[in-house]
C-alpha cells in the first residue's frame, strides 16, 4: 500500500512537471509575437500620456483617455516622476499622475517617447507570467503664458508582466496574453 | 687511325650505308609517333578522369544541396554534366539522384506559387467582403481631429450589432496554437484607432447576426 502511494506521489510529480514544461515550450515565432504586443501597449502608453498632456485635448477626451490608459496597468502600479530642479523621484499611482499631468500649470506640453527597446528580455517565472523590462526616453516640454520654457529628458524603465489567459466567446473558448504594465521607475534625468 | 677508317668505308658500299640510314631514320620515326599516341591516349585519359571527378562532385553538390544553390543552378550544372555523355556508372546513377532532386524541388516551388496565388485570390476577395467595414474603421483613423473621429466611430457602429461586439485580434498562429490580443469591444476598438491613429488591423472574419449587422469581428495584427 505504501508502495503504490509513493508510486502515485511520483506520477503525479512528473504530470505536474511535464505540464509545466509544456507550457515554457513557447516557439520563436510566438515569443516575438508577444514581445511584439508588450512594446505596442508601451507605445500606445506613450501617445495616451502626449494626448492627456496635450492642453488641447478637450477635457471629456482626455478623461476617456485616462481609463484608457489606465487598463494598460496592473492595480497598484506606481509613476516615477522627476524633474531637473529637485534631486529626489516622486512616486504616484497612475491615475494620479494622469490627472496632474492633465492639470499641469503649462500653456502647452509636448511630450515624446522614444528609443523604446527591452533592457531585460520576457523571461518566464515560477507563477507562469512573463516578466522583461522596457526602456524608454521621454523628452517633456512644457511652455507657459509668459513663454518661459521647461525641457528634460529622463530615461524610465518600465516593468511589463505578460500572462496567458482564456475567455469564452460565442461559446468558444479564446486563448489570449494579457499584457499590463508594472512600476514606471525614473533611472536618469537631465536637461533637454 | 684516319687511314684505317678510310680504308673500311672504302670496303663499305655506299648503297648498303644509305640503306642503313634510312632505316634507322624509319625505325626512329615509327617509335615517336608510338610514343605520340602513347602520350595523347594518357592525357585523354586523364582529361576523362578529371571530369568524371568534376562531375560527381558537382553532382553531390546538387543533391546534398540544402539551398545555397538557386534550382536554375542545379539545372545548368546538371545538363553540362549530361552534355558530356560520360559513361562511368556512378556518374549515371547521380544524374538519376539529381534529376529526382531537382523534380521535388520544382514541384515545391510549383506548388508554393500556386498557394501564393491563392492566397493573393482569397485576399482580394475578403479584402471585398469586409471592405466597407475596413473603410469605416480607416475613416476613424484618418479624422483630423475629435470631432471626427467620433462623427466616424458612430457611422462606423450602425454596421455592428451593438457597441460592445466583441473583437478578437489575432497576433500569432503556430498550427493549431491561436494566439490572442485581449479581447476587446468594438466601441474601444474604434475609439484605439481614433487615439493612436493606426491603420486597422487586417479583417479575417466577421460574424452577422439575422439583421445582417456584425455580431463577432476577427483582425489580424499586422
Amino acid at each position: 500500500m505504501a508502495k503504490l502511494k509513493i508510486f502515485i506521489f511520483l506520477f503525479s510529480l512528473l504530470l505536474g512537471f511535464n505540464q509545466l514544461k509544456a507550457q515554457d515550450n513557447i516557439s520563436p515565432a510566438r515569443k516575438l509575437a508577444i514581445d511584439s504586443l508588450a512594446l505596442e501597449k508601451v507605445r500606445d502608453l506613450s501617445t495616451y500620456i502626449s494626448i492627456v498632456g496635450n492642453k488641447d485635448t478637450p477635457w471629456s477626451e482626455a478623461n476617456r483617455v485616462i481609463e484608457r490608459t489606465l487598463e494598460l496597468f496592473a492595480d497598484g502600479a506606481m509613476m516615477g516622476v522627476s524633474s531637473i530642479n529637485r534631486e529626489e523621484v516622486n512616486y504616484y499611482g497612475v491615475r494620479e499622475y494622469l490627472e496632474r499631468l492633465m492639470a499641469l500649470n503649462y500653456d502647452k506640453v509636448d511630450i515624446t517617447w522614444y528609443n523604446i527597446q527591452y533592457i531585460s528580455d520576457l523571461e518566464r517565472q515560477p507563477d507562469g507570467r512573463y516578466v522583461g523590462v522596457i526602456t524608454v526616453y521621454q523628452r517633456f516640454e512644457g511652455t507657459t503664458e509668459e513663454g518661459l520654457r521647461y525641457v528634460d529628458v529622463t530615461k524610465k524603465d518600465i516593468t511589463v508582466y505578460v500572462e496567458r489567459k482564456s475567455t469564452q466567446i460565442s461559446g468558444r473558448i479564446i486563448g489570449f496574453w494579457d499584457v499590463l504594465l508594472g512600476d514606471i521607475r525614473v533611472s536618469e534625468t537631465k536637461p533637454g | 687511325m684516319k687511314r684505317k677508317i678510310m680504308q673500311t668505308a672504302r670496303v663499305l658500299n655506299p648503297r648498303l650505308i644509305m640503306m642503313l640510314i634510312l632505316a634507322i631514320s624509319l625505325s626512329a620515326g615509327f617509335s615517336s609517333c608510338q610514343s605520340q599516341k602513347k602520350l595523347a591516349k594518357k592525357k585523354a585519359a586523364q582529361e576523362l578522369a578529371e571530369r568524371t571527378a568534376q562531375a560527381k562532385t558537382d553532382l553531390l553538390a546538387i543533391i546534398n544541396d540544402e539551398g545555397r544553390m538557386t534550382l536554375e543552378e542545379k539545372e545548368f550544372k546538371l545538363n553540362s554534366i549530361k552534355r558530356m555523355n560520360l559513361e562511368d556508372q556512378e556518374v549515371k546513377d547521380l544524374i538519376v539522384q539529381a534529376e529526382q532532386k531537382i523534380a521535388v524541388e520544382r514541384a515545391a516551388i510549383e506548388k508554393r506559387k500556386e498557394d501564393e496565388r491563392l492566397a493573393k485570390e482569397r485576399e482580394a476577395g475578403e479584402r471585398g467582403k469586409y471592405s466597407s467595414i475596413n473603410d469605416a474603421m480607416v475613416a476613424v483613423a484618418a479624422s483630423r481631429d475629435a470631432s471626427a473621429a467620433n462623427l466616424a466611430i458612430r457611422e462606423a457602429l450602425q454596421q455592428f450589432s451593438n457597441d460592445d461586439v466583441p473583437v478578437l485580434i489575432l497576433i500569432s498562429q503556430d498550427g493549431d496554437e491561436r494566439d490572442y490580443d485581449e479581447p476587446t469591444t468594438i466601441r474601444k476598438y474604434l475609439e484605439y484607432l481614433k487615439d493612436q491613429k493606426k491603420s486597422p488591423d487586417k479583417i479575417i472574419n466577421a460574424a452577422y447576426d439575422s439583421n445582417g449587422k456584425i455580431k463577432e469581428l476577427e483582425l489580424q495584427k499586422r
